[in-house]
């Protein structure tokens, strides 16, 4: 039995750690914003979050360019974790939206592009996953995952420019979201944003580990069945 | 004029069947035997391209061949007529046949005097040999069946067996997946033989009739 | 190609519309998502014409997950599919056949919806006409395009439809945004910014979309079982 590897431990532990330090650089460092007060602070949480979702989404669709491409079955675990990653974190980012958008706005939703199009792919690869829930003959699910995998990234630009068009035929009620940030504010997200980063790689790669060897068991169970 | 080099086919984590290597000639009958589950129909899915080997390699010996495929399932749509079943095929194969040809070929399979019947109405019987009609039309290079008797009475097997045999005397390469050994085994030249996940068995009929002491009865025991 | 395309959109319109009960399904489906919304009125008040551009959009769009759910579901009732997989000709056919079928079959619900519209929800034609029936055909466009992509992916799956719509809707929202951005102001609701914005999205989701279905349908649309 090969031993596990205790790099996404490390990971995590380190992207939490140095989250918890972002804490410091988040309420003494960086100044409060002047009209919104500490409500703003939701931002360095939530722009990390939406971040890393949208960057799981794109190894969503890498895996899945590389599953078409090769058929490696650890291509499409890797889409599962990634999937389930970005679905979490989007799904957070979401929540920490709507409070943003509560504060900021007064309501709790806005037809915000970005908003706007954190909602779509929660709902595009939430379906995802329940695709992945489903009991196809494997090989088949793998392909159809794939191929559902591709055409969803390829449709976030045009979510994206289509939310940002919706908007401005709108009367524009609301300013742009953060215009103009102090760069006391932008070393600060940038810290979360990295943080968050190690934190994400961990989880991800643990999630993908799980899969992997829930495979393997899969794989020695049924061999042993067969003999 | 088929050729599979060390086939090997999963479903999941189960291995169906692994390091199949066969040939199967123009002009001959292949038989391909084995117990329910051993991997015929898949073997045979992936002689006709329907689906990919989990590993190795299956190709056609010659550029482009015509694959005939017969099955269970008989293809056809209720709604249409045979006729009109049997003009989307030559479309959708595109095929050059003129529609009298097409009548030619109902009248073949003794289907002739139900062309503009709706193909609903038929039995499993007079569906398969609309089926049969689709497979003829095309004059198939390789010719790959899956129990396509199953259901069928007399008459239609005699018509099935018949168009068998002149698809060898054509020069077709044909498989045929059976469990109806003591019928089809006569037809066969050589047998193919899956059993516990292997090739068990790769040779001429002759050959496998002796193994199995004589009696076709006997020969999957 | 173009034979067997030709071939599966003729075969597939001919068994939709004339033989069995066709369309019937999606169309009253749709007509009853107007008469629901209809009740969202109140008495001596209509529908804003952007409601009523929404309004007509979910329709198609429900009308159109059971097209391409029924159009994929033809071949099935006796494996026909395995049929078509053994073509000489590339299996992006069958995509591009089914996309055709399916969008003849979607305008012409929609020639129903249109009047609906006018009927239920109190609306009336203002805006210019060719950017509407322009914006009209590109969204029909991208919808078919991948409805015809996904439509094979519920094969042989318990609760297609529900699946189907589950995966299909989030995906098709720009070309819901423009047709409910262009519909509403052909309702009498006009923009300054004109169709034009909407229509750049309409295209640039059919061109990315009709290559994905080009390129990928083939993996989704398989021999196995």
């Amino acid at each position: 039995m090969r031993s596990l590897s205790i790099v996404p431990a490390m990971l995590v532990l380190s992207g939490s750690l140095t989250f918890a330090c972002c804490q410091w650089l988040i309420y003494s460092y960086a100044p409060t914003e002047a009209t919104m007060g500490l409500t703003q602070k939701i931002f360095y949480i939530h722009l990390p979050l939406a971040w890393w979702a949208l960057f799981s989404f794109f190894l969503v669709f890498v895996g899945s360019v590389s599953y078409l491409l090769k058929r490696a079955p650890g291509a499409d675990r890797l889409c599962a974790a990634a999937a389930e990653t970005g679905v979490l974190l989007s799904g957070l980012a979401l929540v920490t939206g709507t409070l943003w958008a509560r504060k900021a706005w007064g309501v709790w939703w806005t037809w915000d592009p970005r908003l706007t199009t954190t909602l779509i792919m929660w709902f595009i690869y939430a379906g995802y996953l329940v695709l992945r829930g489903l009991n196809p003959p494997p090989q088949r699910k793998s392909l159809v995952c794939a191929v559902v995998g591709i055409a969803a990234f390829l449709d976030v630009p045009l979510v994206f420019v289509s939310a940002r068009i919706w908007r401005s035929i709108h009367p524009a009620v609301f300013a742009a979201k953060d215009g103009g940030l102090e760069p006391e504010m932008k070393l600060t997200a940038l810290g979360c944003v990295v943080s968050f980063g190690l934190f994400w790689a961990g989880l991800l790669w643990l999630r993908k580990r799980q899969l992997d060897l829930r495979d393997r068991l899969d794989t020695l169970a049924s061999a042993a069945q067969q003999q | 004029m088929l050729e599979l080099h060390r086939v090997a086919r999963l479903y999941g984590h189960k291995v169906v069947f692994r390091d199949v290597s066969c040939t199967c000639a123009a002009g001959s009958i292949t038989l391909l035997a084995g117990n329910n589950g051993a991997g015929k129909s898949a073997l045979l899915r992936i002689m006709a391209g329907l689906s990919r080997p989990s590993s190795g390699t299956a190709h056609f010996t010659m550029p482009a061949p015509r694959v005939g495929y017969l099955a269970h399932a008989t293809f056809v749509y209720p709604a249409l007529t045979a006729l009109e079943n049997l003009t989307f095929w030559r479309e959708a194969y595109g095929l050059d046949i003129a529609p009298a040809d097409l009548l030619a070929g109902l009248e073949r399979v003794g289907l002739a005097a139900h062309a503009h019947e709706h193909a609903g109405v038929f039995s499993r019987g007079m569906a398969q040999r609309l089926n049969l009609a689709r497979v003829l039309m095309l004059e198939p290079d390789i010719l790959l069946l899956d129990e396509p008797g199953a259901g069928l009475d007399a008459d239609s097997l005699a018509l099935l067996h018949q168009e068998i045999l002149s698809a060898r005397k054509r020069g077709a390469c044909v498989t045929l997946v059976s469990h109806d050994l003591v019928n089809d085994v006569p037809l066969a030249d050589r047998v193919l033989l899956l059993k516990a996940g292997k090739l068990a068995f790769n040779g001429p009929v002759t050959h496998f009739r002796e193994l199995a002491g004589g009696t076709e009865q006997a020969c999957c025991a | 190609m173009l034979r067997l395309t030709l071939a599966v959109a003729r075969k597939d319109l001919s068994l939709t519309l004339w033989r069995g009960n066709g369309l019937m399904q999606a169309l009253l489906l749709g007509l009853l998502i107007f008469f629901v919304f209809s009740l969202s009125q109140e008495v001596g008040e209509n529908l804003s014409p952007q409601s009523a551009a929404a309004v007509f959009w979910l329709s198609s769009t429900f009308c159109q997950v059971l097209i391409f759910n029924q159009l994929y579901a033809l071949e099935e009732v006796n494996n026909s599919r395995l049929g078509l997989l053994l073509s000489p000709a590339p299996i992006p056919a069958v995509w591009l056949g089914k996309a055709i079928a399916g969008f003849i079959l979607l305008l012409f619900a929609q020639l129903l919806f249109l009047p609906a519209a006018v009927v239920f929800l109190g609306q009336s034609l203002h805006g210019p006409l060719p950017p509407a029936v322009a914006i009209l055909l590109l969204a029909d466009t991208g919808m078919c395009a991948l409805g015809s992509l996904l439509g094979a992916l519920a094969q042989g799956q318990a609760a297609r439809e529900s699946l189907l719509s589950i995966v299909l809707f989030p995906l098709l929202t720009p070309l819901l945004l423009a047709g409910i951005g262009v519909g509403a102001q052909i309702f009498g609701n006009p923009s300054p910014n004109g169709p034009g914005a909407w229509m750049g999205i309409a295209c640039a989701f059919d061109a990315i979309f009709l290559a994905t279905g080009l390129l990928l349908f083939s993996f989704i649309y398989a021999g196995e079982e």
